[in-house]
């Protein structure tokens, strides 16, 4: 039996190597359109700017607005445009990786493209996947994209400053995760607001540290 | 829609083996898809068709094979199956699983002649 994708995660697999050997933390971020990946880079990068080497690649279907909001934090930023395409794949990030200095870093965030579905099933040779939703999507969604859930090693529930104004239960999308995934890490916060970020600057530092302190 | 894509990389493979094998013509391709791939089969099936037009594959019959959740506990060794997204081990109650099936995104075998 052979994966279909079996050309997508051997490059996958190349680029995965090249990153452990370099130290540098590749973070797949994944969310629907509008759930925070952008703004959420924005606050970690006003956090860590001067801590740790960061590099943006962006996946943006066709403009590069998001690269431009980024770009007041002079770090290399790279914009992948996949004409259409509902998701980055691992030819193109092993494309784009020319074009930083990889001793030159310490983490590596990419947005991927607005989607639940598609990018969860595309390796590109991250450190690990990062699932995003906010509470104005409702509360339903682990349940409804258990693979996204499944494979992140954390999730951010961003834009909790929005909850009295929705019907989004925290009772609900706490227990539906649970059953998805019993053990992932749980960040509630406002990107906007501010609540709930130290927490995520602590943990995604101490990931930082722990990629670039391995042996190799 | 990673039906599309999936879809661009099953029939590249396709093409090739047919070539490999020295087919003149493909007439069936089975596969599988775990249900947490949600794929959408007649979605896929279109996207199939789409990219084999004027292929000596275009004639292919696409048989899709759902795979349900299968998991295995790691703290007890019980292996069940997942109702309704409960990824718990109905056992044991632990959560340290391995999913072993409904990942699946596999070519069971190509016919032709
Ligand atoms: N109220 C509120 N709004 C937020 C919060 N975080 C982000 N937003 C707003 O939500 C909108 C979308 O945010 P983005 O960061 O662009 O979302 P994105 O996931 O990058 O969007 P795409 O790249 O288009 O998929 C913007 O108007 C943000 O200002 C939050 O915590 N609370
Ligand atoms: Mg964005
Ligand atoms: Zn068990």
């Amino acid at each position: 039996m052979k994966n279909i994708l079996d050309r997508n995660q051997n490059k996958a697999g190349e680029v995965r190597n090249l990153l452990v050997a370099k130290k540098v933390l590749m973070v797949n971020l994944i969310s629907s359109p509008g759930a925070g990946k952008t703004t959420l880079l924005e606050r970690t990068c006003e956090e860590l700017n001067k801590k740790f080497r960061i590099g943006i690649i962006e996946g943006d279907i066709t403009t590069d607005r998001d690269a431009q909001r980024l770009k007041k934090y002079n770090i290399p930023i790279v914009v992948i445009n996949t004409e259409g395409g509902c998701h980055l794949d691992s030819h193109s990030i092993s494309k784009v990786l020319d074009s930083f200095d990889l001793d030159d870093l310490d983490v590596l965030f990419v947005e991927n493209v607005g989607n639940l579905i598609c990018p969860s099933q595309f390796d590109l040779g991250e450190t690990f996947k990062l699932a995003i939703v906010s509470t104005t999507e409702g509360d339903d969604k682990p349940g409804k994209y258990p693979m996204l859930f499944r494979e992140a090693k954390a999730v951010l529930l961003n834009k909790i400053d929005l909850i009295p104004y929705t019907n989004f239960k925290r009772e609900t999308f706490n227990s539906d995760l649970k059953n998805i995934n019993g053990q992932v890490p749980l960040f509630e916060i406002s990107c906007t607001r501010g609540n709930g970020l130290k927490e995520w600057i602590k943990w995604i530092s101490k990931q930082i540290l722990s990629t670039s302190s391995t042996e190799v | 829609m990673h039906e599309i894509r999936i879809a661009e990389d099953l029939s590249a493979i396709v093409l090739e083996t047919a070539k490999r094998e020295k087919l003149s013509k493909v007439t069936k391709v089975n596969i599988s898809f775990g249900v947490l791939v949600q794929i959408v089969p007649d979605i896929f099936i279109f996207a199939f068709s789409e990219t084999v037009r004027n292929t000596i594959a275009q004639d292919a019959e696409v048989n899709i094979e759902i795979v349900s959740v299968k998991m295995i506990c790691k703290k007890c060794g019980n292996d069940f199956g997942v109702e309704e997204n409960r990824f718990v081990c109905a056992n044991c109650r632990s959560t340290d699983l391995e999913i072993i099936h409904g990942k699946e995104l596999f070519i069971k075998s190509i016919e032709g002649e």
